[in-house]
């Protein structure tokens, strides 16, 4: 009630001219249904919106949320401000780097739109449980790890709850990378999920540990030796942050000793840098599209103005202007939101640890070190130490002697926020 | 005459200097990284140099210049004589609430922008625009890009009439809104480009082999190789060798006909030992590359017919000598673009690959050679190496005047068919441009902005349903700059901006459209 007070009291004869246009009268495309004036505008009063990351596209979408009229918001971000945010994270000074990103970014919100209340929290999203995420009207995530975007899609669909119509909160997410973005509406188990279209993500490069070993060609190959190969050897258990320029000098001198060595040009130490650290190129004009269009979304949804997005908006900005609106479906197989199982064939002639590399390198599951059970059965687990030790002899072991024909098996692993239930047909 | 010889030659100094490669970076390379990483150095050099004149301190405005000054724009000018109203201060934020009311929206905006980067020059210019077309004109031959909001329709006819009337004068960009709907379009006359950062991978020339790549294809023993040499021969190697023997066989043709093809991607798995040879693997795999003949790309040489060609004089742009030494380049055999030095990663060792990249590299350098002596004048190096590599995606557009589409007999027309929901969006902002001209400020009828339509459209318009979407939605809205809105914008106008100021990828060349009812957008042209 505080809040609603200072709220109203902040507000200013004409201070929201430019939105009341659209929430005053209805358009060619507004349902017929609407209620203009005083309902269309009880969204100030009476929602509680969630942003899900403070870094390039978070700053915008709590920007414009504020703008638009949203009272009550909250932002979860984990990490701190670094130098290499500046370019686009506009609510974020030199003098707040090392600052946590949430809290910078609420307190700049706060001072430059009045009767705005910003609740930061910096941590984890995987901190907060369900009562937390369900106070919100919605949600819309600002992220550039797939692995958060995961945990929090199959959170919000594992809440909904049929007979609670408010357990439903459609989830908006927004993702860039240089000059391309997307945004999508996703009403937990009614539309397609993140889950669903996991395989239109790019296909990360890897590099095979032979080639890195023994026959780099390419800077790229110098490098990871350097890292991924060297740094374990020599340093040991020390851990390496891809932060600290002296970390990054001394991979760098040892790639570029090892390029010459090998007559490979190329070598610097901004590609290093790029490389140990995967670094995506971001700038701040594609962010303002992309959160712009989330937060149009989530103003549509919430007023009922204009009809939102049903349900993908992607855009590529290097060659003029080019975007694509689409519905993406559902996937029965979804192991978040199918309720199918996910039939996978087999070579008979296939070991339990050929069976895990194949997981690994499918695009639609997306998981790094699976654990294997069927029934009651363990068949791998990479950890603790001991059951791995004890189910390691299973890996050289066939998968069709220990697993039946046509019978489901359960994959867990940490960085899945769910247990995928797979059908093992042998061929 | 030489083109840019002293910041040539201040780069050049500047790298034998401080070799930027060898260890952390600088303050400034650190806050740009991410970006340095799209358009390089190059790009961030020209942004710093650029001069951008903003007319009126909107909330789209601002948006688009929030996304300039982060990237490190050099200067730029908001010309604003307006004062902030209760209603601009709640919908921009580049305005501190009720404390900016009252006070000089062009001095608010600035002072508030310039937060956001210390290296950026920003001037707030109270100024009438009115009186600058009237008395100053010479006003906007200072800036590189000249960007104009929602400007009231008659003194934007006169402005790009100013700006269209000398092509030494700036590209204007004209951003129209109302509420979810907007567009916006660059006046320019002519936009060249070197580095458009193509996406197709410029040719092997496997058909066509250079004789150092044939030489070196046709001396490997591939019966007495040992097994780990062999399994690691470059596809390219094994392509160009297979050819040449299929050639021979064939009386000097490549495979034509489906079985043909058949055949030669057996006859290369034919070579392999225990079959399972991941390079021979990759070589039937792009075998295709054995039949598919280089030549110039159709978007190249299409080029070749440019007006800017026709009478190339010794100071006309760098641009067109070195298109012109392309042309004569590609008029020789093998009729081909100059050789890209880049070689894609393949299955191969360090030895055999890092040989081929050098086959590769030389040859590029010797060709680089041939087409500067094609050159009429002399070009910095530096320039035709960047013009070399990049050849095969360099691109010219053509501008139109802004007004072109609406005044033109059959062009509407023509758009109104290719896309009817895009053309409608830019015929319905047209039609309340033409209702404010008429009457300023008030708000319109569903009927007037009807009969604006169809004046606009002319004689045997059929208006499609799409033309009341868009025409209610401005009813609902006609002076509306939505945040949200603003900020699409915003990110969209600076996006084309960086690419016309870097001459770095391809800017739009026609009138983007923007529908946040229906979350698209579109070109129209």
């Amino acid at each position: 009630m505080a809040t609603a007070t200072v709220a109203q009291a902040a507000d200013w004869p004409g201070r929201y001219h430019h939105v009341d246009q659209v929430l005053e009268q209805p358009g060619p495309r507004t349902d017929e249904a609407w209620m203009p004036g005083a309902p269309a505008k009880s969204f100030r009063e009476n929602i509680k919106i969630l942003v899900i990351g403070a870094g390039g596209l978070g700053c915008e979408i709590l920007a414009n949320l504020a703008l638009m009229g949203f009272k009550d918001i909250h932002v979860i971000d984990m990490d701190t401000i670094d130098v290499s945010n500046l370019n686009r994270q506009f609510l974020f000074r030199p003098s707040d780097v090392g600052r946590p990103k949430a809290i910078a970014a609420a307190e700049f919100i706060m001072k430059r739109v009045p009767g705005v209340t910003v609740t930061p929290y910096h941590g984890k999203i995987q901190d907060k449980g369900t009562d937390y995420y369900m106070q919100f009207t919605l949600v819309i995530c600002g992220l550039d790890s797939v692995e958060a975007r995961r945990w929090i899609n199959a959170t919000l669909v594992d809440m909904v709850d049929e007979e609670n119509q408010d357990s439903l909160k459609p989830l908006i997410d927004g993702g860039t990378e240089g000059f391309r973005g997307q945004a999508r509406v996703i009403l937990p188990t009614i539309t397609s999920c993140y889950e669903c279209s996991l395989d239109m993500l790019n296909k990360q490069t890897a590099f095979p540990i032979c080639t890195i070993a023994n026959t780099p060609r390419l800077p790229e190959h110098c490098i990871e030796w350097a890292s991924v190969l060297e740094w374990p050897r020599v340093r040991g258990d020390e851990k390496m942050d891809t932060d600290n320029p002296d970390h990054i000098t001394w991979l760098y001198n040892l790639a570029a000793a090892r390029a010459k060595d090998f007559k490979i040009e190329g070598v610097t130490w901004a590609l290093t840098q790029g490389v140990v650290k995967n670094i995506i190129p971001a700038i701040a004009s594609t962010n303002a599209i992309i959160a712009a269009s989330c937060c149009n979304e989530a103003f549509k949804i919430v007023t009922s103005c204009a009809p939102y997005l049903d349900n993908y908006f992607m855009m590529i900005g290097t060659d003029g202007v080019y975007s694509y609106t689409f519905q993406h479906e559902k996937r029965p197989e979804c192991p978040v939101c199918g309720g199918e199982l996910l039939d996978i064939s087999v070579p008979r002639s296939w070991t339990v640890e050929r069976f895990i590399e194949s997981l690994i390198e499918r695009q639609d599951i997306q998981v790094k070190k699976p654990s294997l059970m069927s029934g009651a059965k363990q068949i791998y687990f990479q950890a603790p130490p001991q059951l791995e030790a004890a189910t390691r002899p299973n890996l050289e072991k066939l998968l069709s002697d220990l697993v039946a024909d046509g019978s489901e098996m359960t994959v867990t692993a940490t960085t899945l926020p769910f247990n995928l239930n797979v059908r093992i047909t042998y061929i | 005459m030489s083109i840019d010889t002293q910041a040539h030659n201040i780069e050049e100094a500047t790298v034998q200097i401080s070799p930027v490669t060898q260890g952390p970076p600088d303050a400034k390379t650190r806050r740009y990284d991410r970006q340095l990483r799209l358009w390089a150095a190059s790009g961030q050099n020209a942004l710093e140099g650029a001069r951008v004149l903003v007319l009126g301190g909107t909330a789209t405005t601002t948006s688009i210049l929030k996304n300039l000054v982060l990237p490190g724009i050099g200067h730029f000018t908001i010309l604003d004589s307006a004062k902030v109203t209760p209603e601009d201060a709640g919908n921009n934020f580049f305005l501190e609430g009720q404390s900016s009311i009252g006070k000089s929206r062009a001095k608010e905006a600035v002072r508030l922008l310039l937060e956001l980067n210390d290296s950026v020059e920003g001037v707030a210019d109270e100024s009438d625009l009115e009186e600058i077309l009237k008395k100053r004109p010479e006003y906007f031959a200072t800036f590189s890009l000249v960007i104009a909001h929602n400007v009231e329709p008659q003194q934007l006819a006169q402005l790009s009439s100013l700006l269209w009337a000398d092509a030494s004068l700036p590209p204007l960009v004209v951003v129209r809104s109302a509420g979810f709907l907007a567009e916006f379009y660059i006046q320019f006359h002519e936009h060249t480009i070197i580095d458009t950062h193509s996406e197709t991978m410029p040719s092997l020339r496997i058909d066509k082999p250079f004789p150092a790549l044939l030489e070196h294809a046709m001396s490997l023993d591939f019966a007495n190789m040992d097994l780990v040499e062999f399994e690691h021969v470059p596809y390219v190697v094994i392509l160009v060798r297979v050819l040449e023997e299929w050639k021979k066989a064939h009386g000097g043709q490549a495979p034509k006909t489906a079985d043909e093809r058949k055949a030669f991607k057996q006859q290369i798995a034919g070579m392999q030992r225990k079959h399972d040879e991941e390079n021979f693997e990759e070589a039937e795999a792009q075998a295709y590359r054995a039949w598919a003949t280089t030549s110039v790309p159709s978007d190249v040489a299409a080029l070749f017919a440019d007006p800017g060609l026709i009478g190339l004089k010794p100071d006309s742009p760098p641009f067109f000598h070195l298109l012109d030494a392309l042309k004569r380049f590609t008029e020789r055999p093998p009729h081909v673009l100059p050789l890209s030095a880049t070689l894609p990663d393949m299955k191969s060792d360090t030895k055999q690959y890092v040989h081929l990249q050098r086959l590769y590299k030389a040859r590029a350098e010797e060709e680089k050679e041939e087409f500067k002596k094609l050159l009429g004048v002399q070009i910095h190096d530096g320039l035709v190496s960047e013009f070399v590599k990049n050849a095969h995606g360099i691109k010219i557009l053509r501008g139109r005047r802004w007004g072109a589409l609406d005044e033109e007999e059959g062009d509407l027309a023509n758009a109104l068919q290719n896309g009817p929901r895009e053309a409608c969006t830019h015929l319905a902002l047209s039609a309340l441009s033409a209702h404010f001209a008429k009457a300023p400020g008030t708000k319109p009828t569903l009927e007037q902005l009807q009969a604006e339509a169809y004046t606009i459209a002319g004689k045997g318009f059929q208006a499609p349903e799409e033309l009341e979407h868009a025409l209610g939605e401005l009813v609902r809205a006609p002076t509306a700059d939505i945040p949200t809105t603003a900020a699409f914008l915003g990110g969209l106008v600076a996006q084309e901006a960086i690419k016309v100021i870097t001459t770095q990828y391809v800017p739009i060349n026609g009138s983007c459209v923007v529908d946040l009812v229906g979350s698209w957008t579109g070109i129209v042209n």
